[in-house]
């Protein structure tokens, strides 16, 4: 190899004196392109512990535009509906397999039957989430811009209220710690709370229906808990009345959809329901709203 | 002076003819549009499925609001999702989209990822065998046999090194920002970014937040990212002084990279293990605002952990290499 080259040391037009003058270019461009980059680095640099450790005014921002705000009038002339989603466990969809919950399966179903788009703006629920914790979130910023576009709300609450369920997604043992006496003391508590709600959704968004989807007693096979159900049934007519006052509001059943067979639409922790379940929440919500 | 100059000039066309930089150059040509293109298929996805940047950061606030209650994650990765739910929501409120798809935030979402690995590997793929090479070469005898004090050798080749890693971290961000552009449009400098996040226990204080412009954002991590990577370059110095071959160096220290970024991940609980240089590499999440991988780390103590390691092997590779016997 180092023979060969040596043999043919011009060729071409790169002569010895052509490699000599890139040569003794490369050296000047090299070291001053590195020492600007040097410089500019050690600019940034101090620039950070700067800005870290004593912070500047900062850039003024720009007033934020107004979010977009859903109009009334009939579907029936809409392109495309929007719809947002918020509540509790059920409205994330929680015990579903396949992690759609009734949400997805309500917006896909209702797509069909409409003919048009229906978008899901945004799943608000969280798990866990009680009454009174819904109240203080439909004052945040994000909540309101999502509700406000919406056209359709989908909701889910108070199960948490009545029933104490733990944080983590709910492991009730079959009935053990929920007693019908304790979820009756607890009832007067929660309905003004569900009062509060519907009131701020309505300022939020005079136009848009909202579907509350009503509670049931997960644990109606159990003979001791039975009769948890009339306090469930009692929670369902106090929305019913309060969704009749607004007019533009529907509450739909489920508690009946987990009596007879009960355990097999429920998920293994004997309180959600599982993917079959959800999807029968959702074909009566979707019925609701043809 | 004229001597030292002429050194680093030496040295400076060395690194140069053995390609060294060549090699960074085409890694980071078929790296980045890799990295492009995946992050290009996220934001299509993300498109079709939300109706503006406003419901994403929003659906993203209520899923990790979800992972946080439940009992299943680890305390750690909940408090920097407890972080993370309330800068995005420090976004939303001042209406500041924390995503905008342009080639600036590309670029500084690429350093933030590259800080503890990529860089650091480029980075050694120049300082590991800076000496150790010589000796393998058996050009070291040479080199000391010239009527030049050693410690002016090495002081070269540090200078060099220096030089060599400035360039390394700039043409990475200039590159990355050129191939990005193309995908995501080159605009995006005057955005605004939010920093001067802090933990206080379990709540973000906002008291020093304000905003910057994306394009002084991206000069600051440039800065912090040269920072770290100029301590890997003296370390992986060291190094090459003391072990004799060049493969020997580059895995010691590659391994300690690597290790540095496992244990950043796992090792909140040994809280001793703040004092290694390796986990203290990542100082963009002081600018971001990110809880730091071990509690009780600020920019400050980061700074002053990386200081004493780099200072050190540099004090090390002095002290060894002018004392050296070069018997082979």
């Amino acid at each position: 190899m180092s023979k060969r080259k040596q043999t043919e040391p011009r060729s071409g037009s790169d002569s010895e004196a052509v490699r000599e003058r890139r040569r003794s270019a490369l050296w000047p461009a090299l070291g001053w392109s590195t020492v600007a980059c040097s410089l500019l680095l050690l600019l940034g640099f101090v620039w950070a512990l700067r800005d870290t450790w004593h912070p500047s005014a900062g850039l003024a921002l720009s007033q934020p535009s107004a979010p977009p705000v859903a109009t009334g009038g009939g579907w029936a002339d809409k392109p495309q509906l929007l719809v947002a989603a918020l509540g509790d466990s059920l409205t994330r969809g929680t015990g579903d397999e396949t992690g759609d919950g009734y949400v997805k399966a309500a917006v896909n179903s209702l797509q069909k039957t409409l003919g048009k788009p229906v978008k899901l703006i945004n799943n608000l629920a969280v798990n866990g989430l009680t009454a009174a914790q819904l109240v203080d979130r439909l004052d945040q910023k994000g909540f309101q811009e999502s509700i406000a576009q919406a056209d359709l709300v989908l909701m889910t609450i108070g199960g948490n209220d009545l029933f104490q369920i733990a944080q983590n997604g709910g492991s009730v043992a079959f009935g053990g710690d929920v007693s019908p006496e304790l979820l009756k003391e607890k009832l007067p508590g929660a309905e003004p709370l569900l009062d509060r709600i519907f009131a701020k959704l309505r300022k939020i968004n005079p136009y848009a229906r909202i579907v509350y989807v009503g509670l049931y007693n997960p644990f109606y096979d159990v003979t001791a808990a039975r009769s948890i159900s009339e306090t469930v049934l009692e929670w369902n007519d106090y929305a019913h009345r309060l969704a009749t006052a607004d007019g533009n509001m529907t509450v739909v059943p489920t508690y009946d959809l987990f009596e007879s067979n009960g355990t097999a639409y429920l998920s293994s922790d004997h309180f959600h329901p599982n993917d079959k379940g959800y999807q029968r929440i959702a074909v009566r919500i979707v019925q609701a709203l043809q | 002076m004229a001597n030292l100059l002429a050194l680093i000039h030496n040295e400076t066309i060395k690194v140069w003819k053995k390609k060294r930089f060549a090699v960074i150059v085409l890694v980071l040509l078929v790296l980045i549009p890799v990295f492009v293109y995946a992050q290009m298929k996220v934001a299509q996805n993300n498109a079709a499925k939300f109706k503006d940047w406003r419901a994403e950061v929003q659906q993203r606030i209520t899923d990790n609001t979800n992972a946080l209650s439940s009992d299943r994650i680890p305390e750690e990765w909940k408090k920097w999702r407890r972080a993370l739910v309330q800068q995005l929501q420090y976004y939303l409120d001042h209406d500041v989209n924390p995503d905008t798809p342009n080639a600036v935030t590309f670029t500084t979402s690429f350093l933030e990822n590259a800080v503890t690995l990529f860089i650091p590997l480029m980075v050694l793929a120049v300082g590991s065998d800076l000496v150790s090479s010589e000796r393998t070469a058996g050009t070291i005898k040479m080199l000391l046999t010239r009527p030049v004090r050693r410690w002016r050798i090495l002081f070269s080749k540090t200078a060099t090194l220096t030089l060599y890693v400035s360039l390394i971290v700039v043409t990475a961000t200039a590159m990355c920002y050129a191939i990005s552009g193309i995908a995501f449009g080159y605009e995006g400098w005057g955005v605004p970014v939010f920093v001067g996040f802090s933990l206080k226990g379990a709540d973000m204080n906002t008291a020093n937040v304000h905003a910057i412009s994306q394009g002084v954002f991206l000069l600051m991590e440039m800065g912090l990212v040269w920072f770290s990577a100029l301590v890997v370059a003296y370390i992986a110095l060291m190094v090459s002084v003391l072990v004799r071959s060049t493969a020997a160096s580059l895995t010691t220290m590659m391994a300690a990279v690597i290790s540095g970024m496992i244990l950043s991940n796992m090792a909140s609980s040994w809280h001793s293990a703040k004092y290694l240089f390796n986990v203290n590499l990542d100082l963009t999440v002081y600018l971001q605002g990110t809880p730091p991988p071990i509690e009780g780390m600020t920019l400050g103590f980061s700074l002053a952990v990386l200081v004493a390691w780099g200072a050190s092997a540099l004090a090390v590779a002095f002290a060894v290499f002018t004392k050296q016997d070069m018997i082979q």
